[in-house]
């Protein structure tokens, strides 16, 4: 047994030497079992090789490892030394020689994400996955199958920061080959880190990409978006926003079935009776529960009571501070004054209230729109806009030039007519609508 | 340590991350909660304490009173989180810890003169946490209106920050030019 391994070593140098790349990855996968089953003597295997040179090969070993571990109930202590391995290997492996083998670099991401899960240290993790990201990437918005795992990890850690750092950067490409299980992933879990930190806007645009993606029939993952997409919707707007047309007919046909407490939500909150929503609640409290969103919820009909407010902006210029209690059916006047503090702190209402009087009087917005705030903000949306029309052009001439492309366009029209420029109003459709996402405007 | 704090927290967070043992010890936690409640980053501050080891929550009574700020800020209770910010600090955090109970103060006057047109000496006492005395002698300075223990205030009007620093007339146009071009092409 032990010569199979001494081949796998001779073979991980001499091809390394030679720099037969693509080679080397079909042997090894030759060689995936002969690693196997042989766990115990690959450290030594490990021992042979260098880090920068034979990359690829100490990656393979550091897969057939993983794949060997069982991590049910294992600790920190029996993990640690793989966990050392694997961190050595990500700081010092040759960025140029992984990138030859990303399904490979991915699946010891994912293990060592799913190791990190099961011994509880989430929190251990995050540096090295935002390291290992940065190494294959090729360029800084391009999305990895690992992003994905990195959400994963933070959002059990609760510590989101490093997260944002990826999550900010708006995606442009995403490297070959991802098993679409970890692109939807990357925008389920994106966006309830989002949630968690209430930016709920940037939130409700993952899980609308997580929604709207492509696909023959409903995940999991899409439904909980899903779910989630609903009760951000109802925080944000106080209404759900309408799929986009292009999502996939069979996902908006079952999607909504498999929804039906939250669309109840969804009706009860659109008759802006705080009651109504109270009653649904309870009524579904259990399934609330049971799918982790029952704080969501709640928001939900905190919220409410701070749009009946703005309602009441809309029909009174003043009022008493016990008549927005009773219209808004809050407890008393005291409360009726610590929402409308709090809503003019953050700027959702404007209005002043009058302690001895016990009035409010509402006013208008006092934004005029002439300021150079203003005019910086329009600048940077336009500029914005701007780079995304670029984008757009770049995809459609990528587009136009694929052989895919030019027959199909040939084929429908008459070749004679129309071989010299196929209609280029089509393909800008067609590209352009998911593209206008990639921007909450 | 309050003027290059964001490299102070970065630092920080950074440690957290790296510590080896997955055990930074209570000093680190105590500085990084009070940090965010002085950049009023609540929900980090909220997820933060959830990560806190449940030894150190025991052991470290600064870390106890800093997060019982941290609620308080949270509900908005005014007067709730001055309460709660008279406290004895620990020399590491007493630094963030008083800039803070500032910030509060100055923020909690500014929603004051927007939020209220008359409003009694005691509840703008309670909401800048000092005694009526003391808070009659802000609201003169002011230059709010004391009528009895009713106080009138002004709107403060903020001055546009320098951020919006005036733009140079060739890099409009150059601007100008790109945002025209792009419509016309």
């Amino acid at each position: 047994m032990a010569s199979a391994l001494e081949q796998f070593v001779n073979n991980v140098r001499a091809l390394t030497a030679e720099e037969n790349f693509r080679e080397l990855s079909s042997v090894l996968t030759k060689f995936n079992d002969v690693l196997k089953k042989n766990v115990q003597h690959l450290d030594n295997v490990l021992e042979t090789l260098d880090l920068q040179q034979h990359s690829i090969g100490i990656l393979a070993v550091l897969c057939a490892k993983f794949s060997d571990f069982n991590f049910v109930s294992v600790t920190m202590e029996v993990f640690k030394p793989l966990f050392n391995q694997v961190q050595e290997f990500i700081v010092g492996c040759n960025g140029e020689q992984v990138r030859l083998v990303p399904d490979m670099y991915a699946e010891l991401c994912h293990h060592f994400t799913d190791a990190l899960v099961e011994v509880k240290m989430p929190i251990r993790g995050i540096d090295l996955l935002c390291r290992a990201i940065r190494k294959i990437q090729l360029y800084d918005s391009q999305l990895t199958s690992i992003h994905g795992d990195l959400c994963k990890l933070c959002l059990l850690a609760k510590c989101f920061k490093p997260a944002l750092e990826f999550l900010d950067i708006d995606i442009t490409g995403i490297s070959t080959d991802d098993d679409a299980k970890y692109f939807l992933l990357y925008f389920y879990y994106g966006g309830m880190i989002y949630t968690a930190l209430k930016n709920y806007e940037r939130a409700l645009y993952f899980f609308e990409v997580c929604v709207m993606t492509p696909a023959t029939a409903v995940s999991h993952i899409m439904l909980e978006a899903y779910k989630k997409y609903i009760l951000v919707s109802l925080i944000l707007n106080g209404k759900i926003i309408l799929l986009p047309n292009y999502t996939s007919n069979l996902v908006k046909r079952h999607i909504k079935r498999l929804s039906i407490p939250y669309q109840e939500l969804a009706t009860a909150y659109s008759t802006n009776s705080c009651d109504d929503v109270q009653e649904i609640i309870e009524k579904y409290q259990e399934v609330f529960v049971r799918d982790n969103n029952i704080g969501l919820v709640k928001q939900v009909l905190s919220f409410l009571y701070k749009k009946n407010i703005q309602r009441l902006t809309n029909t009174f210029l003043t009022l008493s501070l016990s008549d927005v209690a009773a219209r808004v059916k809050l407890p008393g006047p005291a409360d009726a004054e610590q929402y409308i503090l709090n809503m003019i702190e953050d700027g959702e209402i404007f209005a002043t209230i009058n302690q001895k009087d016990g009035m409010v009087i509402f006013h208008d917005d006092p934004e005029k729109y002439d300021s150079p705030r203003m005019l910086a903000k329009l600048e940077k949306e336009m500029a914005e806009c701007a780079e995304l029309g670029k984008k757009v052009l770049e995809m459609e001439e990528e587009v136009i030039v694929t052989p895919q492309y030019v027959r199909k366009a040939c084929g429908q029209n008459d070749p004679d007519d129309q071989a010299a420029g196929p209609p280029p109003t089509n393909v800008s459709n067609a590209q352009s609508q998911p593209k206008h996402n990639t921007y909450t405007m | 340590m309050i003027k290059d704090i964001d490299k102070f927290l970065s630092d920080l967070e950074k440690g957290e991350l790296e510590t080896a043992d997955g055990l930074p010890h209570s000093q680190m936690y105590s500085q990084l909660l009070a940090i965010y409640l002085f950049q009023n980053e609540l929900c980090y501050a909220k997820y933060l304490w959830k990560r806190i080891p449940i030894n150190i929550k025991n052991s470290c009574s600064d870390v106890r009173s800093i997060w019982t700020v941290a609620q308080k800020m949270w509900q908005r209770d005014w007067p709730a989180v001055h309460i709660a910010l008279n406290v004895e600090w620990n020399k590491n955090v007493a630094d963030i810890m008083n800039a803070l109970k500032e910030r509060i103060r100055e923020r909690a006057i500014i929603l004051i003169s927007e939020a209220y047109s008359s409003l009694d000496i005691t509840t703008l006492a309670k909401m800048i946490g000092l005694s009526p005395e003391e808070s009659r002698k802000i609201a003169i300075e002011k230059g709010w209106h004391v009528v009895g223990t009713i106080i009138k205030p002004h709107k403060i009007y903020k001055q546009q920050t320098s951020s919006t620093v005036e733009a140079i007339t060739e890099e409009q146009l150059y601007k100008l030019t790109q945002f025209v071009s792009f419509l016309e092409n």
